[in-house]
């Protein structure tokens, strides 16, 4: 590629250099005069809230696609990134938030794969693996099956992959994501490791005590445009918070407890199973009374999916039984269960909660096809479904033009605050509720919890289930830990820290401040390794 | 452009200009000239005086695009209203109607018409063009006159007697062409549709032909068997499907194979079949009691009539619409087509909807044969047109599934049809219409999809923008 050196000063040049960086996609400008300069090794951060443009700013690095406006400098000589193969070339690299590895194929095959010139696929490979694992204090044996690995081992097989490849600067989107507390802490201890042997790390992330304890340099996004550098020893949480959306962060709590002695959703003995015939879920029994909000925390892949499914009624139930109000119904057919009282945000927006090519005021009739508002009979009712869109659209401060505008024209923020208002029309008694903050800006966040909060107040009783732990500390009345599809402990959300929530996510120990509940055969396999859910869903892709 | 009189002044000015004009050219210029200039005039006129009332009025796109295809839009409605007037009227006042229609037009699709919408045809308008460089060009090449060849087709086309045929060709290309939309709007493809109407034709016929019942009842009857057997013979497809996983396109191109087998059989002097002259049979003509008059046509002008049953085709295009928009069913059928795992999501019983779309695809289909069938030969024999099933795939897409799309679509198809016959006495190779039908085809689906694409980035940013507004006003 071009290289031309750009002036250079008495300091070694910097690792990465991000001049004036605009990038526009149609209708709106993504990022628009980006500076940011990384100083070679350091833990550098990037934090901003979604829809900041961070990640938009990290393909831009990463070659994925080309900035409008700007210029990229890597070492002092600037560069044009074509191709995510080009910024190989440059000794970049970069750690997806969504593992991208092949389940059937073992540690080494995966680092490998793609990159059979560089060592050969033999002994070579292997040493070199080995070599880059001892030097870096990321063991993981080469032969072990990637199925067999827990969350924080494929991360490392991740940034195996991408050290192997030959990157002197690793970008890291959103890392901790899907870690628990305890993985986040051998994560950063890796990082340091690798900021020792002088390579440079680009972090990106939105959690501020995270950022915190392990970035040299802190860059704040907002709103597209880079606000402010600082350091860390010198700012707080707060200030960066305040940096990072122009004001507080909303907090998740709740006030007083509201809630009732009346069972609203009763799940007794739920048994779902694969067709394999392997449990997903496995003996869940658990009561959500009116006024409750009961949270699940679980690593992603234990059940929780299938539990909400199976409540849903999109999913067999092998065993047990669910009463809604003191009704069974247990394998009844969604709609049927939808039109009994349960509102449902589901985890995929895009898959399961939109018809993204349909005007507003259509999906509003999604899931509701057999009541008022929106149908009469056979009929579809297009004035009660469209003045009750723009109800929701008031009420719930969706941001948009006009309820004739197809959902995909929203952000996701937006579109999830219709979709909760949505599910809460028609006054359910139950909400089940999987991330129903995910992704969305901290505007939208802080809504979706006043909802939620002044619908517990109303007396819905609320199944919550969310990657985002403080959310779930903050926002449940009662705390479960799923682990395989079992229930193996729950917690008092007054006094559990994310730490202990962790540990028993993890199955590393179902005994601290938790109150264990049932410990069952879940714990260790054979194996002795603590972590990893059998299945996991990114794994495949 | 900007300035807003009252909407009654700016119709009235634009009708009374257009009207007036096209009367005074129509003196000296061709009428079809006089009416185009004097629509223009019009729809100038209230360009002048009025203003869109749609949402995105005045951005650049709007001046752009939708305002020339509004210009376009309304000359071809002045043009068509004009030509049906002139069946009855004198040439003189039949254009200066039509100019008052097309000025009347020209205010309301000036100020009505949607973005969305003028993408749409601009597509077709794109895809015409191209399909016919094409086929001018490959006329070029084989030493024709493109445009003698054209001229004649339109000259051949139009005549009275062919635009019946032309309707009655189209009349059962509709029915086949919604019987297929049915499907495409669940993304399931029924390429089954042949097989579907010959076989229900066969027994219908077989039915109607044994029985002589009173009128009505004899055709409703014979509506009944088609209409069964055609939905039985998809429904085949249609529970493979949910039951065993086998793909739809498999199981009716098989399902085609066998149906033309089971005719093959029961087409037999032994079985269903009579000698109906010489060298064909067929099964037993129908009693007079089960034949649908048709509509004499005299009025533009022909002799042939127009297939009675070509009421039922409109019925069954708005039996469509209104299923599709307005019921509860129509809607859980687009959520299926769109996004499968939200209509489960939302409740919908995704594998009941493709056994009941598809034995609703496979009841219109068993109706492509009956206007034949009951308005014209009375008997299923050898000759019975065969392939319409596959031209209803086409016409399908090129009316992009939508009701009136499709009506236009086959309309057009039927012409190309009808018209191309003529080529033949020209020593002109007719093929050639065949050629146009499969550019326009392919071309319709790329700049379909394309502006489909362009549709929906251009809402995007459209919202963009507005709440761009929004906040600067707010803040």
């Amino acid at each position: 590629m071009s290289s031309t050196p750009s002036g250079g000063g008495e300091a070694p040049p910097a690792a990465v250099e991000l001049r004036g960086i605009t990038k526009r996609f149609p209708g709106v400008v993504a990022n628009h005069d980006i500076d940011i300069t990384v100083a070679p090794g350091t833990v550098h951060a990037i934090v901003g809230e979604n829809g900041a443009g961070k990640s938009t700013l990290m393909k831009t690095l990463y070659g994925m696609h080309r900035p409008d406006e700007g210029t990229i400098a890597v070492d002092g000589t600037t560069v044009r990134l074509n191709s995510p193969s080009d910024a190989i070339r440059h000794g970049i690299g970069m750690v997806h938030q969504h593992f991208m590895l092949a389940d059937n194929l073992t540690v080494m095959e995966n680092v490998v794969l793609g990159a059979e010139r560089r060592h050969g696929i033999g002994a070579k490979a292997r040493a070199r693996i080995e070599e880059l694992g001892r030097r870096y204090g990321m063991g993981v044996d080469p032969d072990r099956l990637m199925e067999d690995l827990g969350v924080g081992d494929r991360q490392r097989v991740e940034i195996l992959k991408v050290l192997y490849r030959g990157a002197r600067i690793i970008i890291l989107d959103e890392p901790t994501a899907v870690l628990v507390p305890q993985e986040v802490d051998e994560l950063f201890d890796n990082l340091r490791e690798l900021k020792r042997e002088g390579l440079t790390v680009i972090f990106i992330s939105h959690k501020l005590d995270e950022v915190l304890s392990v970035a040299d340099t802190i860059t704040v996004i907002r709103r597209g445009t880079t606000v402010a550098t600082v350091d860390p020893k010198g700012t707080t949480a707060r200030e960066l918070a305040t940096l990072m959306v122009g004001g507080e962060l909303p907090v998740p709590e709740l006030r007083e407890s509201t809630v009732t002695d009346k069972v609203m959703l009763d799940i007794d003995g739920l048994r779902v199973t694969a067709p394999g015939g392997r449990a997903l879920v496995d003996g869940v029994s658990l009561a959500i009374r009116s006024g409750e909000i009961v949270g699940i925390a679980g690593v992603e892949g234990n059940g929780q999916s299938e539990l909400i499914e199976a409540i849903m009624g999109m999913r067999p139930v092998d065993a047990g039984r669910i009463t809604l109000d003191g009704r069974d119904i247990t394998g009844t057919d969604t709609l049927a269960i939808r039109e009994a009282g349960v509102g449902y945000v589901p985890e995929d927006r895009h898959r399961h909660g939109l018809l993204l090519e349909s005007p507003l005021w259509e999906n509003r009739i999604l899931g509701h096809q057999g009541r008022p508002p929106s149908t009469k009979g056979m009929w579809i009712d297009r004035a009660g479904a469209r003045a009750d869109t723009r109800r929701i659209v008031d009420e719930y401060d969706v941001r948009t033009p006009g309820i004739d505008v197809i959902a995909d024209a929203l952000s996701g923020g937006n579109q999830q605050k219709l979709i909760v208002g949505r599910e809460m029309s028609g006054r359910p008694k139950v909400l089940v509720a999987a991330h129903p903050t995910r992704g969305v800006d901290v505007g939208a966040q802080a809504a979706i919890w006043d909802h939620l909060r002044r619908a517990r107040a109303e007396g819905l009783a609320v199944l919550l289930i969310s990657a985002d732990l403080d959310e779930l500390i903050g926002m449940s009345d009662t705390l479960h830990v799923i682990l395989r599809g079992r229930l193996v402990a729950s917690a008092d959300p007054l006094t559990v820290t994310p730490e202990q929530l962790g540990s028993a996510m993890t199955g590393a120990s179902t005994d601290t401040g938790a109150g264990t509940a049932d410990t069952g055969g879940a714990g260790t396999d054979a194996a002795g390794t603590p972590t990893t859910p059998t299945e996991e869903d990114e794994g495949g892709a | 452009m900007r300035t807003s009189t009252s909407p009654t002044v700016a119709v009235g000015a634009a009708a009374v200009l257009g009207t007036g004009a096209t009367a005074l050219l129509d003196l000296g210029l061709l009428a079809p000239a006089a009416l185009a200039i004097g629509v223009a005039l019009a729809f100038a006129a209230v360009v002048l005086l009025s203003a869109p009332t749609t949402a995105d009025a005045g951005s650049r796109i709007h001046r752009a695009l939708v305002t020339p295809i509004a210009l376009v839009l309304s000359v071809v409605l002045g043009l068509l209203a004009a030509a049906v007037l002139d069946w009855w009227l004198i040439e003189p006042v039949a254009y200066a109607l039509g100019a008052l229609i097309g000025s009347a037009g020209a205010f309301l699709v000036y100020r009505r018409l949607p973005t969305q919408l003028a993408l749409a045809f601009a597509a077709v308008a794109v895809a015409g063009v191209l399909a016919l460089s094409v086929t001018a060009v490959v006329l070029w090449v084989s030493g024709t006159d493109p445009f003698r060849a054209f001229g004649r087709m339109i000259e051949f086309g139009t005549r009275p007697d062919n635009l019946v045929r032309i309707v009655n060709a189209a009349t059962t290309f509709y029915l086949s062409a919604v019987a297929v939309a049915i499907g495409f709007k669940m993304k399931l493809f029924n390429i089954g549709v042949d097989g579907q109407y010959r076989l229900a034709a066969l027994l219908a016929a077989a039915v109607g032909g044994a029985w002589v019942l009173p009128p009505v009842i004899h055709q409703i009857v014979i509506v009944l068997v088609a209409v069964a057997v055609g939905g039985f013979w998809a429904g085949i497809a249609g529970y493979l499907k949910v039951t065993r996983g086998v793909s739809e396109v498999i199981s009716t191109i098989m399902l085609n194979s066998i149906a033309t087998g089971i005719t093959a059989y029961l087409l037999n002097t032994d079985r269903l079949a009579v000698e109906i002259s010489t060298n064909n049979i067929g099964t037993t003509p129908i009693a007079e009691s089960g034949w649908v008059p048709g509509i004499p046509a005299g009025f533009m002008g022909a002799d042939r009539e127009i297939y009675g049953l070509v009421v039922l085709a409109v019925a069954v295009g708005v039996g469509y619409w209104l299923m599709l928009n307005r019921t509860r069913f129509g809607f859980d059928l687009r959520a299926t087509g769109q996004s499968p795992t939200a209509a489960r999501a939302s409740g919908v019983n995704v594998k009941r909807m493709v056994l009941l779309s598809m034995v609703i695809s496979g009841m219109i289909a068993g109706l492509v044969g009956i206007p034949q069938l009951l308005g014209q030969s009375h008997y299923y024999a050898l000759d019975f047109p065969v392939g319409l099933g596959f031209t209803g795939i086409a016409i399908a897409l090129l009316g992009r599934n939508h009701p009136v799309g499709v009506a236009f679509a086959a309309l057009f198809w039927a012409f190309l049809d009808q018209a191309s016959q003529i080529l033949d006495i020209d020593g002109i190779p007719k093929e050639i219409a065949v050629v146009t039908q499969a550019t326009i085809v392919l071309t319709v689906v790329v700049v379909y999809e394309v502006v489909h694409r362009w549709g929906l980035r251009y809402q995007q940013q459209q919202v963009g923008k507005d709440l761009g507004r929004v906040e600067v006003a707010s803040s």
